[in-house]
């Protein structure tokens, strides 16, 4: 009877061990979002945030991603300052997030050459969420993962004024690109 | 009569120039913050830091948001520019750090841009290490 308990012992981090091989989670807090707005000849509207988290589900190809709004950097001191205050309004809202899908993920068919996936998901910033669609190149980087890529969003979708007087400097259709490598937590 | 006038113009000259000097460096083109020179808001230990978020976000927004603070705290990771404190606040620096001071207690200052409920971590950028 003693030894069967024993027995029995022994298969738990036997299983908990396989769990943990089938929930392999890959994740990076140092990921890269940028956003590029500019209309030409006009000043460049652009911004990067190099902190930005997310965490790959290599089982299920679940993806999430988020960044603090606070973290995008511009060139310019009062661009940082009205994207902040008047457009995103950080202080309210100081996130942006997505949480989604990569269609039709496998681990095993992923190699250091790129391979074109779709992530599809919900994008949520200003309060406002919707639904994104992004064509991203993933690739093994190491022990981890690579992946790149990027999608167009509107301001209207996120229920983002952009005023008249400046409406002609800032691009309709917004490139958001990223850029993750993710490794096993 | 006539040196009055001048003097009106060079005057009246002078402060357009300074009116429009002051919105170019001032307004258009100012410099931004400057995290290092500012004096902290708040003075806490980097665990304190996280609880506080970790019980209330929007109050923690409230009081630390954007601010300048100064935090205290165990380094549990360095990898490039980024450094944990406690395994719970990662703060950005604007150059590579050295791995050789992780386990060792620091105090450093940084602003708080907020918190990251993915990695449950409180995150401070424009970081410079005080001691």
């Amino acid at each position: 009877m003693k030894l069967q308990k024993t027995r029995l012992l022994l298969w738990i981090p036997l299983l908990l061990g396989a769990l943990s091989a089938n929930a392999q989670k890959y994740i990076t807090k140092t990921g890269s979002v940028k956003f590029e707005a500019s209309v030409p000849s006009f000043e460049e509207v652009a911004a990067e945030n190099k902190s930005t988290s997310a965490v790959l589900e290599t089982a299920t190809g679940d993806f999430a991603a988020l960044t603090l709004m606070k973290g995008f950097r511009f060139k310019l001191a009062l661009m940082e300052e009205h994207f902040n205050e008047n457009y995103v309004e950080s202080d309210k809202y100081p996130k942006a997030s997505f949480k989604g899908k990569i269609e039709g993920f496998d681990a095993s068919k992923v190699t250091t050459a790129e391979k074109a996936f779709t992530i599809t998901g919900e994008l949520t910033l200003h309060g406002k969420t919707k639904k994104v669609s992004s064509t991203a190149k993933i690739s093994k980087s190491g022990a981890g993962y690579k992946i790149t890529g990027s999608f167009m969003v509107k301001p209207e979708d996120f229920a983002i004024e952009i005023p008249k007087i400046v409406s002609k400097k800032v691009a309709n259709d917004i490139a958001v690109d990223y850029n993750f490598v993710l490794n096993k937590q | 009569m006539n040196r009055k006038k001048v003097q009106w113009t060079a005057a009246i000259a002078l402060l357009l120039f300074c009116g429009a000097a002051y919105l170019y460096n001032g307004v258009l083109y100012k410099e931004a913050r400057n995290i290092e020179k500012e004096e902290a808001a708040h003075r806490l230990a980097a665990s304190q830091l996280l609880d506080a978020y970790k019980r209330d976000l929007s109050a923690s927004d409230q009081s630390y948001l954007n601010k300048t603070i100064e935090v205290s705290g165990k380094v549990t990771q360095v990898s490039d520019s980024l450094l944990t404190l406690d395994s719970g606040i990662t703060c950005t620096f604007g150059k590579m750090l050295s791995e050789n001071i992780v386990g060792a207690k620091v105090t450093l200052k940084g602003r708080c841009i907020g918190f990251d409920e993915l990695m449950e971590e409180v995150k401070l950028d424009q970081c410079t290490l005080i001691q």
